[in-house]
């Protein structure tokens, strides 16, 4: 409007101006007041008919509606009729003739005819969000350049409010869900284990947003081993957030239960095959961790392939596949298991291995090899860190979760220990206990049978060379776990035995005696004659690694 | 021990000593004996050693000593029928290819 034109609005315009104006600055239903909006300004300017049309997606609809008939909720395309060219050209629409006009849309309500009409645009700084339109004169006539004028001063502050309606009913929303995830990550946090000092297991997770689809969880069970998983939910956000929970509370309830790794999942599977929703599934890896033989015992369930690191520096990866929980309710899982001896285990995520590296690629595990490489000489709970450093720095395409079991080899380990009388009767039973010590590290049944043969031939040895066949001897073996071997002790309370006398023989030499130091050669990775501490008597010690495949 | 078994029969021509179980330091002495006897007929011996699960370097040497004995006297000596085990032990001692070695008592032949 002109300046000039100002002074031709009347007391009831100004009035209602500044009625309109106040009434949608304060109102907090928004809607209602544009419906009574519209009707007072249409009753004002004495149109038969008055409407409010918003910009919804690719579409206008009416939002509010006065005359003979409600059009609210009607809906045109965004562009078509004179409401589209009043948003495109956002200029107001003074149209002394609607039929003639050659963007009139046609009659869309029952038969009221249209025939003059003022539209004005909603406009803000970012484009119109709306139009008002005033339809026919009451009695007759057209609307002129006062009433266009009129409207465009009431257009203002609509557009206005609408705006500030929207954009606090944004925020508005935008406070719920940040409230709504503020309680899952809290929720997420209360289900991650406490940090126990000295203890071998150690996790970390980096969410790749407000909350993550992986969890991990460890704790003691009565036999001293530790029960472990990592997991991770399809999908993002709340849906997964309320998986992960329940997932990870039956993972943490049946894993009590003393079953194997593979029938630990086999039950979860089961569970959450009853209950979750279509189309989601989760990844599970657990298993168990015994400190007292560094054994590994695990099943995985679509978690990439787990990391065995050796103390010695050499890798190796296991896999032990199965598809992820929730799927398939038979599902099978495979096992591995395997003595740590003083190395690591490392377990993660599929978020680690899809990082990309400089060149764009996604690092895979050799990356993820890389990684952990470059923190090795750090302790357990150090190299977490460094690694968390390093990704912090990498922009994470999906959550990343870490688990490390650290064996530490520093105290060796007792695996067995037996004393008995020099009767060769007594022979089965040193057999017995050196055969479920190796079965307890999954040795290969060859492999068992020889070691079995050794350990068999020293104790005769002592029987028929130190105690010269007396039966009322006595022996004693032990076996330990020292960095990755087994340590078998034999001792006897015999006269000293001339240590240079035993040698293996010529196995070409075709005679019956003898054999015995040949077998133990062939057998151990070394043996050797040492002094018990006490001083008496005999202690032969034997060494095998643990590296069965290299046997 | 239960399951042990020693025992010595005629077959085919064979004086048979028959031997299962664990054989060990505790009662390989009696294999031994067992072997010398059947030597003793002067028939072609077999040592079945189907049912044996475990055997030491004792018990290899009563069959070493009965081998030797038997080929200083022109005799015949077979091991018939030898389980994984006793199998294990003979290739640890490079011992399976000396022995005369048979999958049954028919192959063997007098």
């Amino acid at each position: 409007m002109k300046a000039g034109q100002a002074a031709a609005l009347s007391r009831d315009e100004l009035g209602l101006l500044a009625d309109f104006s106040e009434a949608i600055a304060v109102s907090l239903d928004i809607e209602t007041t544009l419906r009574e909006a519209v009707q007072r300004i249409a009753e004002h300017m004495g149109a038969e008919a008055a409407a409010l049309f918003l910009v919804e997606g690719d579409q206008v609809v009416c939002r509010g509606s006065h005359g003979a008939v409600d059009i609210r909720g009607l809906t045109l395309p965004l562009g078509r009729g004179i409401v589209g060219r009043t948003l495109r050209e956002n200029r107001i629409q003074l149209v002394p003739d609607v039929q003639a006009d050659p963007d009139f849309a046609g009659n869309l309500v029952g038969d009221f005819i249209a025939r003059s009409m003022v539209c004005a645009p909603l406009s803000t700084r970012d484009g119109p969000i709306g139009a008002m339109q005033l339809l026919n004169r009451v009695g007759g006539g057209i609307f002129d350049d006062h009433d266009a004028d009129f409207l465009r001063l009431l257009a203002g502050p609509t557009a206005l409010a609408l705006n500030n309606a929207r954009l606090v009913g944004e925020l508005l929303e935008q406070n719920r869900i940040k409230r709504e995830f503020e309680l899952a990550r809290q929720m997420q946090r209360e289900l991650q284990p406490p940090r126990w000092h000295g203890f071998p297991v150690h996790g970390v997770n980096l969410p790749a947003r407000e909350v993550s689809g992986d969890f991990y969880d460890y704790f003691a069970l009565p036999d001293g081993r530790i029960g472990f998983f990592i997991g991770d939910v399809s999908g993002k956000g709340m849906d997964a957030a309320m998986l992960m929970v329940r997932a990870s509370a039956l993972l943490r309830l049946v894993g009590q239960d003393r079953l194997t790794p593979a029938q630990w999942l086999a039950r979860v599977n089961r569970e959450l095959c009853g209950s979750v929703g279509r189309g989601m599934f989760v990844c599970v890896l657990a298993g168990f961790y015994d400190p007292s033989t560094s054994i590994i015992h695990f099943a995985s369930a679509g978690i990439p392939p787990a990391l065995e690191r050796h103390a010695d520096g050499r890798s190796r990866v296991h896999g032990a596949g199965g598809p992820p929980l929730g799927i398939l309710a038979e599902a099978g899982f495979e096992e591995a298991r395997f003595p740590l001896a003083g190395g690591a285990l490392y377990i993660w995520t599929d978020g680690l291995t899809d990082i990309r590296g400089a060149d764009g690629q996604v690092i895979g595990t050799p990356g993820a090899l890389a990684l952990i490489e470059s923190v090795q000489s750090l302790s357990p709970r150090a190299r977490l860190r460094g690694l968390i450093c390093q990704l912090r720095h990498q922009p994470l395409p999906d959550d990343t979760t870490l688990l490390l079991i650290a064996d530490d080899a520093s105290a060796p380990r007792l695996l067995a220990a037996l004393s008995v009388h020099t009767d060769p009767c007594n022979l089965r039973l040193l057999r017995q206990t050196v055969c479920e010590v190796l079965g307890r590290f999954d040795c290969p049944a060859s492999l068992r049978q020889r070691l079995v043969l050794a350990l068999d031939e020293a104790a005769a040895n002592v029987i028929r060379h130190a105690y010269a066949g007396d039966p009322e001897g006595r022996m004693s073996l032990t076996v330990h776990l020292e960095s990755a071997s087994l340590v078998f002790r034999l001792r006897d309370w015999a006269p000293r035995v001339d240590c240079d006398r035993i040698k293996p023989r010529n196995l070409d030499e075709m005679r019956p005696g003898g054999l015995g130091i040949n077998l133990i050669d062939l057998v151990m990775d070394d043996w050797s004659f040492g002094v018990p501490e006490d001083g008496c008597g005999n202690l032969w010690i034997a060494r095998k690694g643990l590296q069965w495949e290299d046997a | 021990m239960s399951d042990r078994i020693l025992s010595s029969s005629e077959e085919q021509g064979f004086r048979v000593v028959s031997v299962g179980g664990e054989v060990d330091l505790s009662w390989s002495p009696q294999l031994r004996k067992a072997i010398l006897d059947a030597l003793a007929t002067k028939k072609p011996v077999a040592v079945n050693l189907a049912q044996v699960s475990y055997i030491d370097s004792s018990g290899i040497a009563a069959l070493v000593e009965g081998f030797q004995q038997a080929r200083g006297k022109n005799q015949r000596f077979a091991l018939v029928a030898i389980s994984s085990a006793v199998r294990a032990v003979l290739e640890l001692a490079r011992l399976d290819r000396v022995f005369p070695i048979y999958p049954t008592l028919a192959d063997a032949g007098v």
